[in-house]
């Protein structure tokens, strides 16, 4: 490929001479946008089946009183998925300050974490399942579905940042894929904010009343 | 521009000629105009199961379809006709224009562009499988529960129903995100908001509002299908799951859907008519702030549909106000075209004969959407063949006949041919008398008490002549729209040649050759007013060839509001993988329908493996 001349002439207005204006980048956004765009998305879907859950509570609320869900593995859970939020991030800023290596380290970190918190949510199914089965009633099919859903999303997330960990490098690029790690990044972000309002809503609320 | 830029450009953006080269490209035309093909493929399936129904329903006591066929051939009417046809149509018809009209060389994504054609064909093929076996859904088009959960409607109808959808809410996020992005990021340079052309606005307003409302189509289908095949409750009283909250997830989506189906359509009206009255459209601003408000308020009329279920008077007044809410910007952008028109010089081809019939059926379609808003008049008329008056009158009216009048209209700068003027006049007046005559006695037979979604009814009613008219003009309608798909065949070959500009129009997508070079316009064009063609500025005038950008696949990108250029986007090649991930992804539903969990685990993973590579750098960089 040659180089390209970046030089695009700048003519807005009808009174407005006919100035150039210097173009000096590729285009690294329209990814980034079409990503913000699939969260949004994903965001409604989360926002559905939430107020699905409200929606049926009323009928259920009774079930809840009587066994609320445990808290003793899913806190735990919130703390791995905040912090690996928190480890993204600062692996996102060394990335900008060229520390590429350390921007590697933190994807292992942020992976290793999902990965606990899989491994925690197996165990708090398996103690859950002992009360409530999602054939149980309308509230077990959707305490599961929407956990369910969760686990999908972080099992997606940990693909993006592992996709992102494989890239054989992380400078500012001329060619796609241009932001990865900040994609990937923005995206697990996403899937940990689902499940603060999953912990708040499905099982801290029932510990209240 | 000298003819070796031009054939540098063709080299760069042209999909070869072969097989491979077809499943393989990225072209947005030739994508804008596979989906339209497509959808109209489907409008005529439709249409025949609508006649078929209309001949049963012709005479009382009717025995030519039993029950059963009945209820299947309804229900696939309805889900082609607002799934298959009138979305994925107006896709079509800015997959292939908007890149022209914002002077750009293809959408956003281009092969994200590719993988929702895939997606959309497969998830209609995967619909259509469901007939094969003679196991179509055969629970009306919004599939109320319990009717379709599992104890009423067993067998596997309404699980085809369920996966075919769930592919279409993936085709269709996905076309509107590439939608999205493309209208606020790659206008030409002085193609700023106020500039940019209505159909824009309208397109842009209809795909944030599938953005965020798809999802709760797909949850609801998620329920259910979890409901039908898992032994779930959320529709299920008996273990404390509501049935209304199918009701409600999906009019939160489908009536936003309305608007999605229709303020595109509007759109191409917003286009149409100035340019056959000669004159810029009146009270532009008007006009775009009404379609943005429509799809705002849109989100706030879903339980409209949902008067008769018992609902506090405080939310059906709430409800009912904002549904006639929406009829003010309905009627902002009616007043805006009635006086383009009545200003202008109007000249009478068959695309303003559509536009004109558009108008007048959409205020019948209108009012009589604003007679079911008032809540006693609807619980007089819920499930009765008002409704049934009501939703085709819109969905024909704003749909149909402005997807025919931008057929007349773009069809030459499409194929480089004219429509035959004639037979499109012919067509019009067919349709138009047609879908009055099949249509309007559909009022009188609802007050007569005629109930819809009925197989067959009784003799001595007084319905039986108000229906054999119904299906007299229903044939009437069929036999014009077939005359205009005879005109497309016909004059695809032997139409006169169109030239640029064969209407003197006086957007951008009119600047490039009929049919356009695979690369658009050889210059990225600037623009200083809304109707650039229709100025004295020279949109392509680049005496030093600086926004040619021959050195790749390349176009501008350019900010949100202003439109000033920022940077060079590069374009992929075409690419096998978006039709690859389209299989993949519609083999995961396959398998689900099958409850085949193991299959459907391994191709998920084929599916992300695929995407991986498709993001996967493929070009080598020397480190700075």
């Amino acid at each position: 490929m040659s180089t390209i001349d970046l030089r695009v002439p700048h003519d807005m207005g009808p009174q407005s001479p006919i100035t150039t204006v210097i173009v000096p980048e590729v285009d690294d956004h329209r990814g980034t946008y079409g990503i913000m765009l699939f969260i949004l998305t994903e965001a409604f879907l989360f926002l559905m089946l939430f107020t699905a859950y409200f929606y049926l509570a009323e009928g259920t609320w009774r079930w809840l009183a009587e066994n609320p869900p445990k808290l003793h593995y899913v806190l735990p859970m919130l703390a791995i998925l905040l912090g690996s939020s928190g480890v993204v991030h600062w692996g996102e800023k060394q990335v900008k300050k060229r520390n590429f290596g350390a921007g590697r380290i933190a994807l292992v970190v942020a992976i290793f974490m999902g990965l606990i918190f899989l491994a925690l949510s197996a165990f708090d199914y398996k103690e859950h399942l002992r009360d409530v089965t999602p054939q149980t009633n309308s509230y077990g099919s959707i305490f599961y579905t929407i956990t369910t859903f969760h686990v999908a999303h972080v099992c997606l997330g940990l693909f993006m940042l592992f996709f992102t960990l494989l890239l054989p490098r992380y400078e500012p690029r001329q060619w796609p894929p241009y932001r990865p790690y900040h994609n990937a990044t923005m995206y697990w972000h996403f899937v940990d904010f689902v499940w603060v309002f999953i912990v708040a809503f499905l099982y801290v609320a029932p510990n209240m009343r | 521009m000298s003819a070796a830029v031009q054939e540098r450009l063709t080299q760069l953006w042209e999909t070869p000629h072969t097989l491979w080269g077809e499943l393989t490209t990225v072209d947005h035309k030739k994508l804008g105009k596979r989906y339209i093909a497509t959808a109209f493929f489907f409008l005529i399936i439709g249409g025949l199961e609508a006649l078929v129904m209309r001949v049963q329903l012709a005479t009382p006591n009717s025995g030519m379809l039993d029950p059963e066929t009945y209820y299947q051939i309804f229900t696939m009417h309805g889900v082609t006709m607002i799934f298959w046809y009138a979305q994925p149509i107006l896709s079509g018809f800015a997959i292939f224009l908007i890149p022209l009209m914002i002077g750009t060389r293809d959408l956003a994504f281009p092969r994200l562009n590719a993988f929702t054609y895939w997606t959309f064909l497969f998830s209609g093929l995967l619909l259509y499988g469901s007939s094969i076996i003679y196991e179509a859904p055969r629970g009306g088009w919004f599939a109320y529960v319990p009717l379709t959960d599992k104890p009423y409607s067993p067998g596997l109808g309404m699980d085809f129903f369920v996966f075919s959808l769930l592919l279409l809410t993936i085709s269709s996020t996905g076309g509107a995100v590439n939608f999205v992005v493309t209208i606020f990021r790659q206008r030409c340079p002085g193609m700023t908001v106020s500039r940019m052309p209505l159909f824009l606005y309208s397109t842009l307003t209809a795909s944030i509002v599938a953005i965020l409302s798809m999802p709760a189509l797909s949850a609801a289908l998620v329920l259910l299908e979890l409901d039908r095949q898992w032994g779930f409750h959320f529709y299920d009283p008996a273990h404390g799951g509501i049935v209304l909250l199918w009701q409600q997830l999906f009019w939160f989506f489908g009536h936003p859907w309305v608007y999605v189906v229709f303020l595109p359509a509007t759109g191409m009206m917003s286009m149409i008519f100035p340019v056959f009255s000669r004159r810029p459209i009146v009270g532009y601003p008007y006009v775009a702030v009404a379609t943005v408000m429509t799809g705002v308020v849109g989100f706030g009329v879903w339980i409209h549909h949902m008067f008769a279920t018992g609902m506090s008077t405080m939310s059906m007044s709430f409800f009912s106000a904002a549904s006639m809410t929406i009829s003010v910007f309905s009627a902002v952008q009616v007043f805006a075209w009635i006086a383009t028109v009545w200003l202008g010089r109007p000249v009478m081809t068959a695309a303003f004969h559509f536009a004109i019939g558009f108008l007048a059926v959409f205020i019948i379609g209108g009012l009589n959407g604003i007679i079911t808003a008032v809540i006693p008049f609807d619980w007089q008329l819920t499930d009765t063949y008002f409704v049934v008056a009501h939703l085709h009158y819109v969905l024909v009216g704003t749909n149909m006949l402005p997807v025919f009048a931008g057929l007349y209209y773009w069809y030459p700068k499409i194929t480089g041919r004219m429509l035959s003027e004639v037979l499109g006049k012919i067509s019009f007046w067919l349709i138009f008398i047609g879908l009055n005559v099949a249509f309007f006695p559909m009022h009188i037979v609802a007050l007569l008490g005629m109930p819809r979604r009925q197989y067959t009814y009784p003799a001595g009613l007084g319905w039986e002549s108000w229906n054999m008219v119904e299906t007299v003009g229903a044939f009437i309608l069929g036999f014009g729209i077939l005359l205009t798909f005879i005109n497309v065949f016909k004059s695809a070959r032997r139409g006169a040649v169109a030239g640029k500009n064969p209407w003197g129009a006086d957007s951008l997508e009119w600047s490039t050759a009929s049919p356009p070079p695979p690369y658009g316009s050889v210059h990225i064009p600037t623009v200083r007013s809304r109707n650039p063609l229709w100025d004295g500025h020279e949109e392509e005038k680049d005496p030093a060839g600086e926004r040619i950008l021959d050195q790749g696949r390349l176009t501008l990108s350019s900010s949100a509001l202003d439109a000033v250029p920022e940077s060079i986007a590069r374009m992929p090649e075409d690419s096998i993988l978006p039709l690859l991930e389209a299989i993949a992804i519609s083999g995961v539903f396959a398998a689900l329908l099958f409850t085949r969990l193991w299959i459907a685990a391994i191709l998920a993973f084929v599916t992300l493996c695929l995407n991986g590579i498709w993001v996967w750098p493929k070009h080598r960089e020397e480190r700075p």
